[in-house]
């Protein structure tokens, strides 16, 4: 990074010309950095062991894709487990139903929170969107084993609900709830609302809701994509249940699977799981948070102030 | 329950709660306690829209923390003695004693010593670059520095499998040059550090350029313009005016950042897992958190070491808030930084020079 900075020196020295083309030439190399190896993956996936044994699958493995290297890759993962194997749908399914029984959750605890702290004036607020901030701002996985052990005393470990409810627990939802009613909803609004003798929780229902589709889309976004991504809660909660995995652990699973990392387990397989069959689940795995990144697109265009401080 | 009990003691704290406001009778009632009644409906409301949340807060939160607390607390059961009783500080000790317990957090500084300033100079480097470049291509290349981000956890690690491969990634003449041609080869405790600053920033700093291209943002016009007038050119702008403004954007970005390492925990763990073990098992501090738990099932020192954990990103976290400039409860987004630096102080002095 140090040569960004060198070279960026230049762009004075020498008027913005030379400048200019220094900035746009060292910006178009490190998006290359950030690229190629996405796109090599991408291709990985749709490429054959066969074609990397031999040393055939070209530059970036562009050279090994084919469809009928995804129908085999495709038949190796879902044959992937007990009797006809199955068990990477049934992850995919798990983890759509956490992920999105996690959002829905957020979504009916974050919204109304965020507007009660934003907008209405109680006792504690300060002190519990202190506790909420440094919840927000605590990376989530110091608090797994803690939970494992409240899920293990109510003997719910290997289920998928605890995990969903778990994920409902959004702090970042409710911090961008509160900046959302913060910035759209001015005082007067509410003080109208009472004046006409609405009860607080009508106001909220009627004026503050109907308002708020754009922290609706950001929260319910942001949540499911980290419910999503998840890996260590699902880890400890859900290792137990090989059924019960969601695809994150899951794909730890194929990978452990693999004959490239483990070649005792590998060896008791139907299926040959090799990197283009890793790379394929992998593409997989990340269409549902695509469509997800789609859809809420013009939502994340116009909360781009809103999403500035993120963690 | 917790809920309608703040709410109780809120309402009791209030002394024109003490009697309803009805039961003055013919009286009206007077302004304050009119007020007070209002106000009352208001906390009321509020612990109604927050009663969700507040749930899952305890649940997923509070009560998970008291909990560990109260376990750590435990003795651990042995095969000799099956029975669990209090057993005071002992899981710590335990844990602080435990020989892996120095070394995860040894592992920890080293990757920081080596992660945290190529990531902190890595962003600002990015958001400059970028911010230097208004319209379609600086928007286009923000986006592209942000998609590695996007792949997140599992996809990621995935992704780094391909490139660690010392046969078929891209980079492999790095690793063949390092002699290495298996993944055995390649991910050595000694390479560990590096491997997993180079997949921690490919991952992680896409999400901060954004971040911090948001504070840059902020910088209002005409400080730009006026340093412009007085003859800056790109770099000294960069160096002068925006670097100073975006300060507690970058000062959130490394303490975040700094968060984060502490519970670091699904890179090494599957490093280990795709190296046929060449690297420890516990290299991070949740790893042996983890260990504990589900190898040595010993919950009191797993809850023990989890909460010396939360104690360490609890205090990161406080300074995050409360000192960051931030998260100043109200001014959040009206005043982007929280005093005006010398260059923008100097850079109005200059404008009204020019006025």
């Amino acid at each position: 990074m140090s040569a960004t900075r060198e070279e960026h020196r230049t762009v004075g020295s020498s008027r913005w010309n030379a400048g200019r083309i220094t900035r746009i030439v060292v910006m178009v190399i490190v998006a290359a950095a950030f690229l190629l190896p996405i796109i090599g993956f991408i291709a990985l996936a749709f490429g054959s062991q066969e074609n990397i044994e031999n040393g055939t699958s070209g530059f970036l493995n562009l050279a090994g894709i084919s469809w009928d290297n995804i129908v085999y890759s495709w038949n190796q993962i879902t044959g992937f487990g007990p009797g006809d194997g199955g068990l990477f749908q049934q992850w995919m399914l798990n983890s759509v139903i956490v992920a999105v029984g996690g959002a829905a959750l957020a979504l009916i605890a974050a919204v109304p929170a965020g507007y009660a702290f934003a907008r209405l004036r109680f006792r504690f607020r300060k002190t519990f969107l202190m506790a909420t901030l440094l919840a927000m701002v605590m990376p989530n996985t110091v608090l797994v084993i803690p939970i494992f052990l409240e899920v293990n005393a109510i003997n719910a470990v290997g289920q998928l609900w605890p995990v969903a409810v778990i994920m409902g627990f959004f702090p970042f939802g409710v911090y961008l709830s509160y900046i959302h009613f913060m910035t759209t909803m001015p005082h007067e609004l509410v003080e109208a609302a009472r004046i006409d003798g609405l009860g607080e929780i009508r106001t909220f229902f009627l004026i503050g809701l109907p308002i708020s589709k754009q922290a609706v889309a950001l929260v319910a976004f942001f949540s499911f994509v980290a419910n999503w991504t998840n890996f260590f809660l699902p880890l400890a909660l859900l290792t137990s249940s090989q059924q019960n995995k969601t695809i994150s652990i899951g794909i730890q699973e194929l990978i452990g699977a693999s004959p490239l990392f483990n070649a005792t387990v590998a060896a008791g397989l139907d299926v040959k799981l090799y990197l283009p069959q890793l790379a394929l689940a992998t593409v997989i795995s990340m269409i549902p948070l695509l469509a997800m990144f789609i859809g809420a697109q013009r939502f994340l265009v116009r909360g781009q102030t809103i999403g500035a401080v993120k963690g | 329950m917790t809920n309608q009990l703040l709410e109780d003691r809120s309402a009791a704290g209030t002394p024109a709660n003490d009697s309803a406001p009805r039961s003055t009778g013919a009286k009206p009632p007077s302004r304050r306690k009119r007020a007070a009644w209002l106000h009352r409906d208001e906390t009321v409301g509020a612990w109604i829209l927050l009663a969700p949340y507040t749930v899952l807060f305890l649940v997923a939160a509070a009560i998970p923390i008291g909990y560990a607390f109260v376990i750590s607390m435990q003795k651990a059961p042995t095969l000799v003695n099956p029975k669990s009783g209090f057993g005071g500080f002992d899981s710590f000790v335990t844990v602080v004693s435990d020989y892996r317990f120095w070394s995860t957090f040894v592992n920890i500084f080293t990757l920081m010593a080596i992660w945290l300033p190529i990531m902190i100079i890595g962003i600002v480097a990015l958001a400059l670059l970028i911010h230097a470049s208004p319209g379609r291509f600086g928007g286009a290349m923000r986006f592209v520095y942000y998609i590695p981000g996007a792949l997140g956890g599992i996809a990621n690690f995935v992704l780094w499998v391909y490139l660690i491969d010392p046969v078929n990634s891209p980079i492999a003449f790095l690793w063949q040059g390092m002699g290495a041609s298996t993944y055995k080869e390649v991910i050595t405790p000694g390479n560990m550090p590096f491997i997993l600053t180079a997949m921690l920033f490919f991952q992680g700093v896409g999400t901060w350029i954004v971040v911090v291209n948001g504070g840059l943002n902020g910088i209002s016009d005409e400080v730009m313009e006026a340093a412009k007038l007085d003859g800056a050119n790109a770099w000294q702008l960069a160096w002068h005016v925006k670097l100073p403004l975006i300060r507690p954007w970058v000062g959130y970005a490394a303490l975040m950042n700094l968060a984060y390492g502490f519970q670091l925990f699904l890179e090494p763990y599957l490093l280990r897992q795709i190296s046929s073990g060449s690297v420890v098992a516990e290299w991070a501090p949740t790893q042996l958190g983890y260990a504990f738990a589900f190898t040595n099932r010993n919950f009191p020192a797993a809850a023990a070491l989890s909460i010396i954990l939360l104690v360490i990103t609890l205090a990161i976290g406080l300074v995050i808030v409360t000192r960051s400039g931030l998260f100043g409860d109200e001014r959040v987004r009206t005043e982007k930084a929280p005093k005006k630096s010398r260059a923008e102080r100097r850079a109005e002095a200059k404008k009204e020079q020019f006025a």
